[in-house]
């Protein structure tokens, strides 16, 4: 899901209560079709002290994805060695179910 | 037309430290590091805390919890009675956004003199956790992002697709740095470096490795800006303040930013227009430098050479304090250490002391020009929130 603007079509992610573009609070959530290409990306090769429980995931991906429709959002890759992913890499979104309560976004490299 | 109306008059800074008990190094509190300041900025302009009465002062925000009325806390821990009172929370760019505001608030004739006190203790809040901001623990910490490092890597690797930037380049900056801080008694890291151990540092956010990313040190800076009217009755040596420019959220309506580029094209235009200083004049960079990569790209964005082009410049170019192009003379963040929200502060003292001639084994040889840069807040999917830009003339 991301952000849209009813009153001028805009998209933009991260959640906001108002518009960047024109300031409008008529902004609605509308899926997003998880498709975009990634625009930077990190491999994390060490944690730092506030976040002990991705220890046991590196080294992973973090990449900023440009999504189709015009925002970027910051998610793991996975599915693809960190030394295989590349700027510019089309990917497509997943879902992990990490708990009940919570599915957490993650892209993998598109088909 | 702001015609230099405006001089510095005064600085100071504490040693800095990392806290280290088990060395023998010093732990001091953020209080002390104020006090400590202060009081090296009185004893060099042989001012009294009455002078100081009805007139500006300026705070950096600061990292340490429970600060919620942090600059009024600084003023009546350290008795003082001003007339305006701003407090920063620009990061990087705290020291150089309160030196604009204090500047302008001076040029309008509210105060004569602007004091700006900055410390923060970073070494002693490790674990409290405050350390972040909003978008950060909701979209950022929960997908794997390492803080300030993964932010910092992603433009890094940005630079090096578009750009093709190699590694050795970054390590120049990098060791170019050191081999100023080597000169700087001050600086917390002084060992000469050699570019092998830059590029064996280890990979923290790949491609940033330790050797690109700033070190915390805690440590206290003030900064005393004048008229210039008056300045010659404070210190025999003012600096005057002849351009400046700020920027905050370049770009704001764009969701696709280029990480590449800061505010601070935008920012150094409005000093270079303002003092009829060309990037040619300048005799020595203050950049802010949290990390390398944020190095070449303000080389590129204040002008010194062509979006894309920084890294052949820093190949090809001197920046140690007897370069062509001497670029953060005291080590900067990268060796002399960043003392949390106040680090910026760090650049802004190396540049005075540099154009009063009083920087010793590193001075820059005929040192008219300063230009100073301040960056701040990481931006959600772009490079920096806040950008500054600051030029000093010497006497």
């Amino acid at each position: 899901m991301v952000q849209r603007c009813k009153a001028c079509g805009g998209y933009q992610w991260y959640p906001r209560p108002s518009c960047v573009r024109c300031g409008s609070m008529e902004v609605e959530w509308v899926q997003s079709k998880g498709e975009g290409s990634v625009y930077s990306y990190t491999v994390v090769r060490r944690v730092v002290a506030n976040s002990p429980d991705f220890q046991r995931d590196i080294p992973f991906v973090v990449a900023e994805v440009d999504l189709n429709e015009g925002v970027r959002i910051y998610a793991r890759v996975e599915g693809v060695k960190p030394e295989d992913v590349r700027v510019g890499m089309r990917v497509k979104v997943s879902f992990d179910n990490v708990t009940p309560e919570i599915s957490l976004y993650k892209f993998q490299p598109a088909k | 037309m702001f015609s230099a109306s405006v001089s510095v008059t005064g600085y100071a800074e504490t040693p800095v430290s990392r806290a280290r008990v088990d060395k023998g190094e010093k732990k001091l509190t953020i209080e002390e590091y104020y006090a400590w300041a202060l009081n090296l900025l009185l004893k060099q302009t042989e001012l009294s805390l009455k002078d100081f009465k009805g007139q500006g002062v300026g705070v950096t925000g600061s990292a340490y919890p429970r600060a919620e009325i942090w600059s009024a806390e600084v003023v009546q821990n350290l008795g003082l009675e001003p007339k305006l009172l701003v407090r920063a929370d620009q990061g990087g760019a705290n020291g150089t956004a309160l030196l604009i505001a204090g500047a302008l608030a001076i040029h309008a004739g509210y105060v004569d003199h602007f004091l700006i006190l900055g410390a923060d203790t970073p070494m002693n809040i490790a674990g409290e956790g405050s350390l972040t901001w909003r978008y950060e623990l909701d979209y950022l910490m929960p997908v794997g992002m390492m803080g300030p490092n993964s932010m910092a890597a992603m433009m890094m690797r940005r630079q090096m697709e578009v750009y093709g930037y190699k590694p050795e380049q970054y390590g120049k900056v990098s060791v170019s740095q050191r081999e100023n801080a080597s000169k700087n008694p001050m600086a917390y890291f002084r060992t000469p470096l050699k570019i092998e151990e830059y590029l064996s540092s280890p990979m923290i956010s790949d491609p940033l490795r330790m050797l690109d990313i700033c070190p915390f040190v805690n440590g206290g800076f003030a900064v005393l800006l004048s008229k210039t009217s008056l300045a010659w009755k404070i210190s025999d040596k003012p600096v005057k303040l002849v351009g400046f420019g700020e920027w905050h959220n370049p770009d704001a309506s764009n969701t696709l930013r280029d990480i590449t580029s800061t505010g601070l094209k935008i920012a150094s235009k409005q000093a270079y227009e303002m003092s009829g200083v060309k990037p040619s004049n300048i005799s020595l960079l203050s950049a802010y430098d949290d990390y390398t990569p944020v190095v070449l790209m303000q080389l590129e964005d204040a002008g010194f050479c062509e979006k894309g082009e920084a890294g052949r410049f820093v190949e090809e170019n001197d920046l140690t304090y007897c370069g062509n192009l001497p670029v953060n003379t005291g080590g900067g963040l990268l060796s002399y250490g960043q003392a949390g929200m106040a680090g910026g502060l760090h650049h802004v003292t190396e540049a005075v002391r540099q154009l009063r001639s009083e920087a010793g084994e590193r001075q820059v040889k005929d040192a008219r020009y300063a230009m100073v840069t301040g960056l701040g807040a990481l931006a959600h999917g772009g490079s920096f929130i806040n950008s500054c830009a600051l030029i000093f003339e010497g006497v």
